[in-house]
């Protein structure tokens, strides 16, 4: 590489001399990292490349070595086909719903919780709003189907009592992003607080002394002291998030979605998994998922240089 | 000693009423599944709040404990969590040990190369296409292998271990141990936290894994218990008849009851272990996201 390295690497790289007598020196370093090393080149990095079948048409029998080439022929399938453009409108809406909604409640969440003045009270609640985040998501499911049943549901339960007709919301196109939404911050948000309360703990009790006795309220002090206090966090998150914007919750809409309700729900990964996998087009399938994975590491980029543009600290 | 104002006082009052509600919302569906699951089926029928069960009765549990196809995702699971998380807890922590030691050569190569492993991945279909190719379609390690090792607790691990001081190493060095040892006669013992931590949340993964059933397993014999679960939560009446119970002819259980027992028995484990452990998964989440 360079000259004037140090005759002793001592940051890791791999250039400088000395290098196989540092090797066999740290042979048994190398050995515990063989096996996760060898897993990960297995189980992460040989699908990367067997992402090549999206610019193949993929055939069993010859593999992936042997299948032809075919270009952009199945991008092409792919974006020409009647569904396309529904699937990634029900994408990036369900997402940003999720984003517009989701991601301020664990932070206005921490602001709430780090107000509970008696430590019982408030240790008892995160415990509580934590819970959600470790069931699973075919048993919140099932207890979401369970309550929103239209015949013995319970929410329909209250809307009966109360003289209303009740309703099959799982069914119902105009409801059925509104439950993705609702459900999934019941059962993350209470989860997102551990890292926004970790960084509002951090803040100096000095910035809001001096702000009570400028005569600052309680709104105020949040909004002048703690939220930039945690921007940076919030920040990072925020990008994360959005390089997440293809992703919408597969596993809970799949677990969710009926045939009624495709039209507003069908998102990128069940058309993958529903296409790729069961009808078996794996070339069509791998298509959509490389898309999605290119797509996602450019938000990423992009935000992470724009957060950086305005002075902020990025992801990297 | 500041007073509250009224304004604060009032805040303060809204926010105890804002939290409670907040805790009764989480808690109360579960709660009604399962007083429901403990009802006599025709008297919960009506619906209702259900705060105490309608007619109290086990038999919707008798039935699904029995159950053959609950009891064999029960074993499926249980089996793929324990082999799953000791398997993945020690090859990451391996592998974050070694990438903690800044003396290794081309140490940032290879935490970049774990590290990229979060920003792209092959996705869906050519993990699937792989686990085919390795022949592993329909064993338990199809359940196993696939999500096993993750960048995420290999930076938590790694977090830990570059914590640990130099000074114990070069103790045991001095005596004459090679970094095996170091590995497993210092360090691991002293890592007993973070082993926990990543351990459980490992375990918690593997006992929520749904989808790996649904890509890999065919047999429903070997069905882990979140896909035999929702199975049943679809369509109770026909997996029972297929065990020679007839749910119309059933007086006290009914698809509900059954569904609700099933669901009951599953989130138990969790549910039981939870208290003791949410200390461990607060500190790693906060770890995991600090550093990484």
């Amino acid at each position: 590489m360079t000259n004037g390295w140090k005759s002793k690497s001592k940051n890791g790289s791999v250039a400088g001399p000395g290098l196989v007598k540092d090797v066999i020196r740290d042979r048994y370093l190398y050995l515990l990292l063989l096996p996760g090393l060898v897993y990960l080149i297995i189980f992460r990095y040989v699908p990367m490349y067997g992402l090549v079948i999206a610019f193949k048409d993929y055939n069993i029998l010859m593999g992936v070595m042997k299948s032809p080439w075919v270009g952009l022929l199945q991008f092409e399938r792919l974006f020409r086909g009647p569904d396309f453009l529904q699937i990634l409108k029900n994408t990036i809406i369900i997402s940003t719903y999720k984003i517009i909604w989701g991601f301020p409640a664990p932070i206005i969440l921490s602001l709430l919780l780090n107000e509970l003045k008696n430590i019982y009270f408030k240790r008892f609640t995160q415990t509580i709003i934590y819970l959600p985040h470790f069931i699973s998501w075919v048993i919140f499911a099932g207890i979401i189907m369970i309550f929103l049943n239209p015949v013995d549901g319970f929410v329909n339960y209250v809307i009966r009592t109360f003289g209303g007709e009740p309703v099959s919301f799982l069914t119902e196109p105009k409801y059925f992003r509104a439950i993705l939404v609702i459900t999934d911050i019941y059962k993350e948000a209470g989860w997102g607080t551990i890292i926004y309360l970790a960084a509002i703990s951090g803040v100096n009790p000095s910035l809001y002394e001096a702000a009570v006795m400028d005569g600052a309220n309680k709104f105020r002090q949040m909004w002048h002291i703690t939220l930039p206090s945690i921007r940076p966090v919030v920040i990072i998150l925020f990008i994360l998030s959005l390089g997440n914007i293809l992703e919408a919750g597969f596993m809970q809409i799949f677990l969710l979605y009926n045939p009624l309700v495709m039209n507003v729900g069908d998102v990128i990964d069940t058309y993958v998994y529903r296409r790729g996998i069961v009808d078996a087009s794996y070339s069509l399938g791998a298509a959509a998922g490389l898309f999605k994975s290119v797509i996602a590491l450019i938000i990423i980029v992009l935000a992470n240089r724009i957060v950086k543009r305005f002075g902020e600290d990025g992801l990297w | 000693m500041i007073r509250d104002t009224t304004g604060e006082k009032m805040f303060h009052m809204i926010n105890h009423i804002f939290m409670t509600l907040l805790i009764v919302l989480m808690i109360y569906p579960f709660w009604y599944i399962v007083m429901y699951s403990l009802s006599n089926s025709k008297l919960a029928a009506a619906g209702g709040l259900f705060l105490v069960p309608k007619g109290f009765s086990l038999e919707s549990y008798k039935t699904m404990i029995g159950n053959v196809s609950f009891l064999s995702g029960f074993k499926v699971s249980a089996i793929v969590t324990v082999c799953g998380t000791m398997f993945a807890t020690f090859f990451t922590a391996t592998t974050a040990y070694a990438i903690s030691k800044k003396r290794l050569r081309a140490r940032k190569f290879f935490t970049f190369l774990i590290l990229f492993t979060m920003l792209f991945h092959g996705g869906m279909i050519p993990t699937y296409l792989l686990v085919k190719q390795l022949g592993l379609l329909d064993s338990y390690l199809a359940l196993i292998l696939p999500p096993a090792i993750g960048a995420w607790n290999i930076l938590v691990m790694r977090s830990f271990f570059v914590g640990i001081p130099e000074e114990l190493e070069e103790a045991a060095k001095m005596d004459g141990a090679s970094d095996l040892t170091v590995f497993f006669r210092v360090v691991l013992p002293l890592s007993k936290a973070v082993l926990a931590t990543v351990g459980l949340f490992l375990a918690v993964a593997y006992w929520n894994d749904f989808f790996s059933t649904i890509l890999y397993i065919t047999d429903k014999n070997k069905w882990a218990l979140q896909a035999v679960l929702r199975d049943i939560i679809n369509n109770a009446a026909t997996t029972l008849s297929s065990q020679g119970i007839s749910l119309g002819f059933q007086q006290e259980i009914s698809e509900s009851t059954v569904k609700m027992a099933s669901i009951v028995v599953a989130t138990l484990p969790i549910l039981m272990v939870y208290p003791f452990i949410q200390k461990y998964f607060v500190k790693g989440a906060l770890i995991g996201s600090v550093k990484g």
